[in-house]
């Protein structure tokens, strides 16, 4: 490994420090270096979103962003969404709705449906679709993880109400 | 015996938890100890000759090609068909002294890292001698044009000829319509790659192979052939698989290549297909060209029909499904679900320098739907009525079930008229009209389209026999045990990878035993734990699969049923089984109890019981080898923007039979991914080639599949007619939904269309053919004009 780089970032909560090459996505950074598999890999062009991670609390594509660019900043895969209430409602409307199949896009989608029901809390499913776009999954024909996002959206303007 | 989660229940997938954290562990998340990455060198040009491959000195242990692998007898991959004049090709895991497509492997670079495989990659030149290019199929047919393979007389895999004289209704039949039709080239796009895991386990001896597969068994008889290693000495298994539509179906040179690496260095290897490699080495399906004529009569009944189909058969043949499958099975469907006697087609597989077909969702059937249902329409057009009528005066009617067609295919059961008529219902044809007769205040076009289909699925055995291909489904067997503390595993050789076959499989052995989900865990996708099947293909794994694991359970029933009347001391022909547990009268023993008696108290056993005890292996084969035909009526509205070509789907439509569905939700979720699959054929999906035969899409920025925006919210409407064939009536379903929806948007957008004189044939209809379609129409229109005032 030559010229890499120290850097220091917060992964799921957790301080990680480690030597890494330039070229070196934070995707293959955190599934071959931190063994946080559940981040995907769908097409490394950016597109499918299957990689979809937080960066400070905010939806990335981890597989254009270097690990070197992380430095300082703090990191959240779809394991560290195990405590968050807003991801463990998702979990439970996708499996009632059948928002998956093969599971290989799920992580990427909960990422990116976490931010659309803070987000865009009056979302109606249009807008739900428009704004989870930048997602592709290959099986479900996207009918039930509208369903899913739309079930926690009620449930929430419920509870508020 | 009706439980509330067995067959028939909407349950919820045991699959969710684990992916839905992110805890899945698919071929990507494997890492063993010491594991090495490969990256392979593919080939830049369609055709050409390898003058040599030249390999940096100081790489020349890190990169192997064919004559290292030839040199320890490694034999190509052969799938040849026993189908009469099939021609036989070789493809060599790496390219041996030619490359006939763009992206074929040609050498294999290994390096710690994926990355470092990849530079190495970067500096192995392959110096190679350009060959004239066959990249189209028309032209690849042509006396004169460039061999694929030079030996061969011909660029033609194979030719088939099905039915006969047709001569006599040609020449008298009132309504005669011809079309030319075309289907794109396509990738699959599972979500996840192909990949593979090899190693050497120096314990059992054996080749291990983890791979994304959707056969594993099928995958182990074909590296035993290729690498001369006895069966037992390769342990195929497919961990949690991302998608697999076909694109996993199949033995690749890659895993070949893996396997003989791991058989000879000292460590495990490793790869994973990146979305580049997919998209330019894997657009391997869909590609037909259709000349097709049909004859009617006035009132549109269909007299015969006759036609010549090519289909893109890539360069190779693959294993196990042949180069002829794809082309045979037009032969065969071509007549869809309608009743008429007379029948010719023509089929041909071309040999062309691009990837190899292999079958897509749907196989032929979506390209044959996509011509048959625009043949429908243009008898329709030619006769006056209105298309859905012209179904119902062709289509199969249910007084007649089952039914043998024009191709002796065994339709088994259904109403096909009355899909259509719910369809037409249901989306609300009228309003449609209506609104086409007042015109949109946008200036957009309405169109309503329609295709109905059924689809052979779970074959049985005499289909495969007689296409002569390297694997043929038998019986498909199951294993059931029940484990000393009451539980049950089952053990199939099918293989899951979206089906939901975890919870459904487990739905069908409760539904039988009683035995609650949470503790039937089901065993899949491994060779070495699991009885020998075909795999995962054809809509089959519920009919057959699922077939034999309520037979095993049924059996398991029997012995249960004994050792329980002998606990409570009552007779066999007195006891039943409810809810998980064995009753004689008023008296009561769970299977839990019966288990630990077998396992842990065997004195206390009837001296007569089964020796089997509570696993057995059992086969099973549907009452009809001819397979299950589920059907569906799709039927879609849109609006064509006739400035931009632009469609919108506004309202589509399905109306299906799947017989019984054992999980109501899982046949839902199969049906809107096949329709958003279909969606993608229909609009968006081609990989166009260049005249050198170079694919010139390679992102997903240029190879378009359907996302959120594009699919709309389907409706589902089921009828449920049982296959009198089959455990619990169930037919197969897992590819129908992608088989109708280019027809029935090709139909939708040519009826929007229809005022302006234009039409499109091909898929996918994008906005530039929609457009080009409307220009052509107004130039003949304003030709034909000029030459009338001439």
């Amino acid at each position: 490994m030559t010229h890499s780089k120290t850097i220091t970032l917060t992964v799921n909560g957790k301080a990680v420090t480690a030597a890494v090459e330039p070229r070196t996505h934070l995707a293959d950074f955190l599934r071959e270096r931190q063994l946080l598999t559940g981040t995907h890999l769908g097409c490394e062009h950016g597109v499918c979103g299957a990689c979809t991670i937080l960066i400070d609390g905010e939806p990335a594509r981890s597989c254009i962003t270097l690990a070197v660019a992380c430095d300082g900043h703090a990191v959240t895969t779809v394991e560290g969404l195990d405590g968050d209430p807003v991801a463990a409602d998702l979990r439970e409307a996708f499996s009632t709705e059948h928002g998956l199949q093969c599971g290989f896009c799920t992580p990427g989608m909960l990422v990116s449906a976490r931010d659309v029901v803070l987000r865009r809390p009056t979302a109606d499913d249009n807008q739900i679709r428009v704004e989870m776009s930048g997602n592709l999954c290959r099986c479900t024909g996207y009918v039930g993880i509208v369903n899913a996002i739309r079930r926690v959206l009620d449930a929430r303007k419920t509870a508020a109400e | 015996m009706a439980h509330a989660s067995g067959v028939g229940a909407r349950v919820r997938r045991k699959e969710d938890e684990r992916l839905l954290r992110g805890r899945g562990r698919f071929v990507g998340d494997i890492a063993l100890p010491g594991m090495k990455e490969l990256a392979f060198v593919r080939s830049p040009v369609a055709h050409a000759r390898i003058r040599g491959v030249d390999i940096p000195e100081e790489h020349r242990a890190a990169v192997f090609i064919w004559a290292d692998l030839a040199m320890d007898g490694v034999k190509p991959i052969r799938a040849v068909s026993g189908l009469p004049g099939f021609k036989a090709s070789e493809q060599p895991a790496l390219a041996d002294g030619k490359v006939r497509f763009v992206g074929e492997p040609v050498a294999v670079c290994i390096a710690a890292t994926r990355a470092e495989a990849e530079d190495i990659a970067a500096q192995v030149f392959v110096d190679v001698e350009e060959l004239p290019v066959n990249a189209d199929m028309l032209e690849a047919v042509k006396p004169g044009a460039p061999r694929v393979h030079e030996h061969w007389s011909d660029n033609v895999f194979l030719e088939t000829n099905v039915g006969g004289a047709i001569a006599e209704i040609a020449a008298t039949a009132p309504v005669k319509v011809t079309r030319t039709i075309r289907t794109a080239r396509q990738c699959m796009v599972p979500l996840e790659g192909k990949g593979v895991v090899a190693h050497w386990d120096r314990h059992v001896e054996q080749l291990v192979l983890t791979t994304a597969t959707q056969m594993p068994h099928i995958v182990r008889a074909g590296l035993s052939e290729c690498l001369g290693l006895d069966q037992g000495l390769i342990r195929v298994v497919a961990p949690d698989v991302g998608g697999g539509f076909g694109w996993k179906g199949l033995l690749q040179p890659e895993e070949v290549v893996a396997g003989w690496l791991a058989r000879h260095l000292d460590h495990p290897v490793r790869w994973t297909e990146d979305r580049r490699e997919h998209l330019v080495a894997a657009a391997n399906c869909r590609e037909h060209h259709y000349e097709i004529t049909a004859y009617a009569d006035e009132r549109g009944r269909l007299l015969g029909l006759e036609a010549d189909a090519w289909v893109d058969a890539g360069a190779y043949s693959v294993y196990p499904f042949s180069a002829c499958l794809e082309a045979a099975q037009v032969g065969s469907i071509l007549p869809g679900p309608y009743d008429f006697r007379h029948y010719r087609c023509r089929t041909f597989s071309v040999c062309t320098n691009k990837p190899p077909i292999v079958p897509y969702r749907g196989v032929a059937r979506t390209g044959v739907c996509f011509a048959m249902e625009q043949m429908i329409d243009a008898v329709a057009e030619a006769v006056g009525r209105e298309p859905w009528e012209v179904r119902l005066e062709n289509l199969v009617p249910p007084d007649k079930m089952p039914f043998d067609n024009v191709t002796k295919k065994h339709f088994d059961s259904g109403d096909y008229p009355e899909s259509v008529r719910r369809a037409v219902a249901a989306i609300e044809l009228d309003g449609w009209r209506a609104r086409q007769t007042r015109g949109e205040p946008d200036g957009r076009l309405i169109g309503v389209g329609v295709a109905t289909y059924c689809e052979q699925s779970a074959h049985g055995t005499a289909v495969y026999y007689g296409w002569g291909i390297p694997m043929v489904p038998g019986h498909e067997q199951a294993q059931a045990r029940i484990t000393p503390d009451g539980g049950l595993e089952l053990r199939v050789g099918v293989q899951s990878h979206g089906q939901s076959m975890e919870t459904t499989f487990a739905q069908v052995a409760h539904e039988v035993l009683g035995i609650e989900l949470a503790r039937i865990k089901l065993v899949h996708g491994d060779t070495a734990l699991t009885p020998y099947s075909t795999g995962t293909w054809g809509s089959r794994s519920m009919v057959m699969a699922g077939g034999a694991v309520a037979t095993a359970c049924r059996t398991l029933a029997e012995r249960v049923l004994r050792i329980g009347a002998h606990l409570l001391q009552g007779r066999p022909e007195d006891a039943r089984l409810v809810d998980g547990c064995v009753r004689v009268g008023q008296a009561s023993i769970p299977i839990r109890d019966i288990a630990h008696t077998w396992y842990r108290a065997p004195q206390l056993l009837p001296p007569d019981v089964d020796r089997g005890g509570l696993e057995t292996t059992c086969g099973y084969k549907p009452k009809s080898d001819h397979g299950t035909f589920s059907y569906a009526t799709h039927a879609v509205a849109v609006a064509v923007d006739p400035e931009l070509g632009s469609v919108e789907i506004l309202d589509y439509v399905v109306v299906e039979d799947a017989g019984t569905m054992v999980n109501p939700m899982v046949v839902d979720g199969q049906i809107y991914g096949g329709v958003a699959q279909g969606i993608g054929t229909a609009l968006y999906e081609r990989m166009p080639y260049d005249d050198e035969g170079q694919p010139l899409a390679s992102t997903f920025m240029d190879y378009l599949i359907p996302g959120f925006t594009e699919v709309p919210h389907v409706r589902i409407l089921h009828m449920m007619t049982p296959s009198p064939y089959t455990e619990f009536g169930v037919k197969g379903i897992g590819e129908g939904g992608a088989i109708a929806p280019p027809a029935a948007l090709c139909n939708a957008i040519n009826d929007a269309l229809r005022p302006l004189g234009a039409r499109v044939t091909d898929s996918p209809m994008t906005p530039e053919r929609i457009i080009a379609a409307i220009h052509d129409a107004s130039t003949s229109a304003a030709a034909s004009t000029a030459e009338a005032t001439r």
